[in-house]
């Protein structure tokens, strides 16, 4: 360990605290007793709510999974039917991905991180709670199907024509079209949340070069979500549409083609392993030093590699595909890529052991569980690199070989890393550790057992037992793996079910004081309640409170920055995103019941939509928006005052106006989301393009350009409107401004329609015509969306609530609607493009 | 903001952006051109995806070397070192990404 460093500078608040300071910012910050604990959007409460819903995601899929080991014990086996069968290990996959996997490392990032940061929380904790309530209360009824033989049956991957209507005519696909979507929106609301909170809300002093490894881990997940999630809401948009209006995008006969299916898919599903593993890494890199006694080894290699590794995964997405008749380069190229991803990734794990050969090892829970990880992620990543080689992958594709593999990577690259964080960061709640004792056992069931019941399977794998049989014959010779296989899955099991009584045991123990059990270097472990800790800490090492020995006593003394409510709101310190010097003070939603209604709203709509209870779903989906409007409207109001004094020195303004508010980012992110569903719509018609002959196909045609030129102008004219409405703010005219422009954007949607209509172009007639549809759809739902916004915008003008210094919900609406005229003209030049291209 | 957030970030990745830029090439066009709507005679065009390649090796190797001295630096920071550590990784990248040019042909 280094020598501690001295900070020659005074403590931001040197004097003592005056009396009553504490009281009040208790009582800002204080959770609701009683049942209205669940309107509480502190992160710290949600992010707790969200890991042990994710835990019991993870035990429901568990079950899953073993019901599929008993079947396959032994051969010809009757316990399940085929199609109990096949919606068993439907709803496995899904919900350990959807359900569990993903959830649970936002989760444990959104109950970390606010603490991590040295933040009193994130800057939305209204969308962390919503992104929360729609996942659970979404997450449990689409769990539910399963109880009435309504769970999809197609496999967590969803592949068309099986999910088509000719082969899936039931609801069963649909519920996990719709069903994934809100769960979707949920991760993409956590993506938002994140990644805006690690850039604006760390302490005074955190520079990106001492901001933790596991706040850069997240930050690069947050990126992947939101360019890896659109796609696949894209695909599920395009199945369902499919299923629902026989637009045919993915039926050869019809000019449709299931590969777009799969290449949509698995742009999301191969980051997707990666958004599981980065956290884990993230995690990994945390607790690695603080066992160690030691700094990381090679930290800035390591922060860079966690770059390399997300930007390279989205170029492996087709190594899902090697069988799915690809061209031999393109197969190439993936495979490739598939083997340089090993490369950031090695620097990690080396990093990782390097670290652990310099310092003096802590043997302990977390220990093993690390170790643990180490053995099976590498075993998972070295048989990745054998099916990254294309020969190989043609053996074993489809085969048990790959089910080992790929529970090598998730298991051991996901699922031991978050147990040995249980283990590590569990104390923070009532300050209890889990039994060192029950630990070894634990471990011992879990690592013998996932070893029994995955090793074999690369051999039943290579001997030739495909994936997803329900039985097989007695005589190919794969018996006595299977039940080796089933053995250790119940081994496996006992742990976890060993792990969740201690767990229960701990967590009703007296509280206790949380101190620093591991001496870690990390904020976490300062002194936190409910508004976080006592002061805002400033920082000057990238490991705090190694390095500055006395930060713990002085945060906890209020010496550092905002130990008092300045304005009598809810309120954290925004700082720069590189730098880390504060900027501003950023006012923070408090509790309210809007997002668990907004949330169980959006998941009526959706489910409710499947089950085609249309009437009830809108009902469902009106009670969201207007649940989300309300909450809008109580945003964005004109602060109490103008500065507030964060500390003797420093006197920050209140709120921030234009690219300098955090909501500004938020904006812009979530327009990126929305630029790459957009952009995955548009793959889809390149992808049936190219598989035409002739481009329109026979019959179909595209309106005059002249149309297309008239609507794109109508864009322009009513984003000009918009933009002289951001330089009318506080003049009579904003408001008209805002209503003329929305009258342009409905006026180009209406010819766009009227150009679709005279050219006959029917969805249904080829999948040319579904996706241009598709596209024009896309479009006219963000036309809905400015027909709530300019609207909106005009009655908050009306009541006063737009004025120089609470300007948000103006330049965030004008953000929009550039966005929405952007995509206007690119679609317009995308459709016509085409047809020339293939001239 | 005047801490060129953006501009520095962008600065730190840029080997990632070659790197992005060769693969969405490569393959885009390698798939356009075995599509029923682009098909070439003979399959993808080695000679242009071979000169793209080296290109972006080129400026791979030319955005380490101008890195290089960061490792002496006592005053590089973060996004100094990612930028050096990412040109490494984005050049062995785009280089194993270029083998296949050199082994497969045609669009079988």
């Amino acid at each position: 360990m280094k020598q501690p460093m001295t900070d020659p500078t005074p403590l931001p608040n040197s004097a003592p605290r005056p009396e009553g300071e504490l009281e009040r910012l208790e009582e800002v910050w204080r959770t609701p007793s009683g049942w209205r604990f669940f309107k509480s959007v502190n992160n710290t409460n949600i992010g707790l709510l969200y890991i042990g819903t994710a835990l019991l995601f993870f035990v429901l899929a568990g079950i899953l999974g073993l019901l599929i080991r008993l079947q396959l014990a032994v051969p010809e086996n009757a316990f399940l039917a085929a199609g109990t069968y096949n919606q068993v290990f439907t709803m496995h996959g899904t919900v350990m991905m959807f359900l569990f996997a993903i959830p649970v490392v936002e989760a444990l990032a959104v109950y970390l991180l606010p603490n991590m940061l040295g933040a009193r929380d994130l800057p939305f904790p209204r969308l962390s709670a919503y992104a929360y309530w729609a996942y659970a209360i979404g997450g449990l009824a689409f769990f539910c199907t399963l109880f009435v033989g309504l769970a999809p049956d197609g496999g967590w991957f969803m592949y068309p024509p099986l999910t088509g209507l000719q082969y899936s005519p039931d609801m069963n696909a649909d519920f996990w079209l719709l069903g994934i979507g809100f769960i979707e929106i949920s991760a993409i609301a956590g993506a938002i949340e994140l990644i805006v909170g690690i850039l604006f809300t760390r302490a005074p002093g955190m520079t990106l070069g001492r901001m933790p490894v596991y706040a850069w881990a997240m930050l690069v997940v947050g990126l992947m979500i939101v360019f890896a999630f659109p796609a696949v809401i894209a695909g599920t948009a395009l199945l369902e549409m499919e299923r629902a209006l026989d637009w045919p995008f993915f039926i050869p006969e019809r000019g449709g083609d299931p590969l777009l299916w799969q290449h949509l898919f698995w742009f999301f599903g191969h980051p997707e392993v990666y958004i599981i593993f980065l956290p884990a890494a993230g995690m990994v890199s945390t607790m690695v030093p603080t066992i160690a006694g030691t700094a990381l080894v090679g930290r800035r290699a390591i922060i860079a590699a966690l770059l390399g590794v997300g930007v390279f995964s989205f170029g492996l997405w087709a190594h899902h595909m090697f069988t799915a008749g690809l061209g031999v380069m393109e197969a190439g190229f993936v495979s490739a890529a598939s083997m340089a991803v090993a490369v950031p990734t090695a620097i990690q794990v080396f990093g990782w052991i390097a670290t652990l050969w310099k310092g003096k090892v802590r043997q302990g829970a977390p220990t093993l569980f690390l170790l643990g990880f180490m053995f099976i992620f590498v075993l998972g990543g070295l048989t990745g690199v054998m099916v990254a080689v294309i020969p190989f992958d043609w053996q074993v594709h489809d085969t048990y070989f790959i089910v080992a593999h790929l529970h090598y990577v998730l298991i051991g690259g996901m699922v031991f890393p978050v147990f040995a964080a249980m283990y590590y960061w569990l104390p923070l709640i009532n300050g209890n550790r889990l039994s060192e004792r029950l630990s070894r056992w634990v471990f011992g069931l879990m690592f013998t057992g996932f070893n029994v019941a995955f090793f074999p399977m690369h051999i039943t794998g290579l001997v030739g037992m495909p994936r997803r049989v329900y039985t097989y014959p007695a005589d190919m010779g794969w018996n006595g793996l299977n039940m080796l296989s089933t053995v250790g899955a119940f081994v496996f099991a006992a742990g976890v079910l060993l792990f969740a009584v201690d767990a229960a045991r701990t967590l009703r123990r007296p509280t206790r004081p949380v101190g620093n059990p591991w001496n870690a270097p990390t904020l976490e472990w300062l002194t936190s309640e409910d508004y976080g800790n006592r002061s805002i800490p400033r920082i000057t090492s990238a490991d705090p409170l190694w390095d500055q020995p006395t930060l713990s006593r002085e945060v906890d003394e209020g010496r550092h920055y905002l130990p008092d409510t300045a304005t009598g709101a809810r309120e954290t310190i925004a700082t720069s995103p590189v730098a880390a010097e504060p900027r501003y003070l950023m006012i923070l939603q408090g509790d309210s019941w809007l997002p668990p209604v907004a949330a169980f709203g959006t998941a009526a709509f959706f489910l409710l939509l499947t089950m085609k209870l249309n009437v009830a779903a809108w009902i469902g989906g009106i009670v969201a928006i207007v649940c989300v409007i309300a909450w809008l409207w109580q945003t964005d109001r004109q602060p109490t005052q103008g500065e507030a004094r964060v500390g003797e020195d420093l006197v920050l303004p209140v709120g921030a106006i234009k690219s300098g508010s955090h909501s500004w980012w938020g904006t812009m992110i979530m327009l990126i989301v929305d630029g790459s569903i957009f952009a995955s719509f548009g793959f889809a018609y390149i992808h049936v393009s190219m598989r035409l002959q002739v481009c329109p196909p026979p019959g179909a045609s595209l309106a005059p350009l002249s149309q297309a030129l008239v609507s794109g102008g109508l864009l322009v004219l009513g984003s000009v409107l918009v933009w002289l409405a951001t330089h009318a703010i506080g003049k009579r005219r904003l408001p008209w401004l805002a209503l003329a422009a929305l009258a342009c954007a409905c006026a180009s949607f209406a010819l766009d329609m009227h150009g679709l209509r005279s050219t006959g172009l029917d969805g249904s007639s080829s999948a040319w015509a579904a996706a241009i549809s598709a596209l024009s759809g896309y479009q006219g739902l963000h036309i809905v969306l400015l027909a709530i916004v300019g609207p909106y915008l005009a009655l908050r003008a009306w009541r006063g609530h737009l004025n120089h210094r609470s300007r948000a919900t103006l330049d965030n609406a004008a953000l929009i609607w550039h966005y929405t005229t952007l995509q206007g003209i690119a679609m317009h030049a995308l459709i016509r493009l085409m047809p020339l291209l293939m001239e | 903001m005047d801490e060129h957030f953006l501009r520095r970030a962008l600065r730190a990745t840029l080997p990632l952006i070659v790197w992005i830029l060769h693969f969405g090439f490569v393959y885009a066009t390698a798939a356009a051109q075995c599509s029923p709507g682009g098909l070439r005679p003979g399959g993808p065009d080695r000679v242009l995806l071979g000169c793209v390649t080296v290109v972006e090796m080129a400026i791979c190797a030319l955005l380490a070397w101008r890195a290089r001295s960061v490792p002496g630096s006592p005053h590089a920071g973060l996004l100094d070192w990612t930028r050096l550590v990412l040109a490494a990784l984005s050049l062995v990248a785009v280089t194993w990404n270029g083998i296949p040019l050199l082994l497969t042909s045609g669009c079988a």
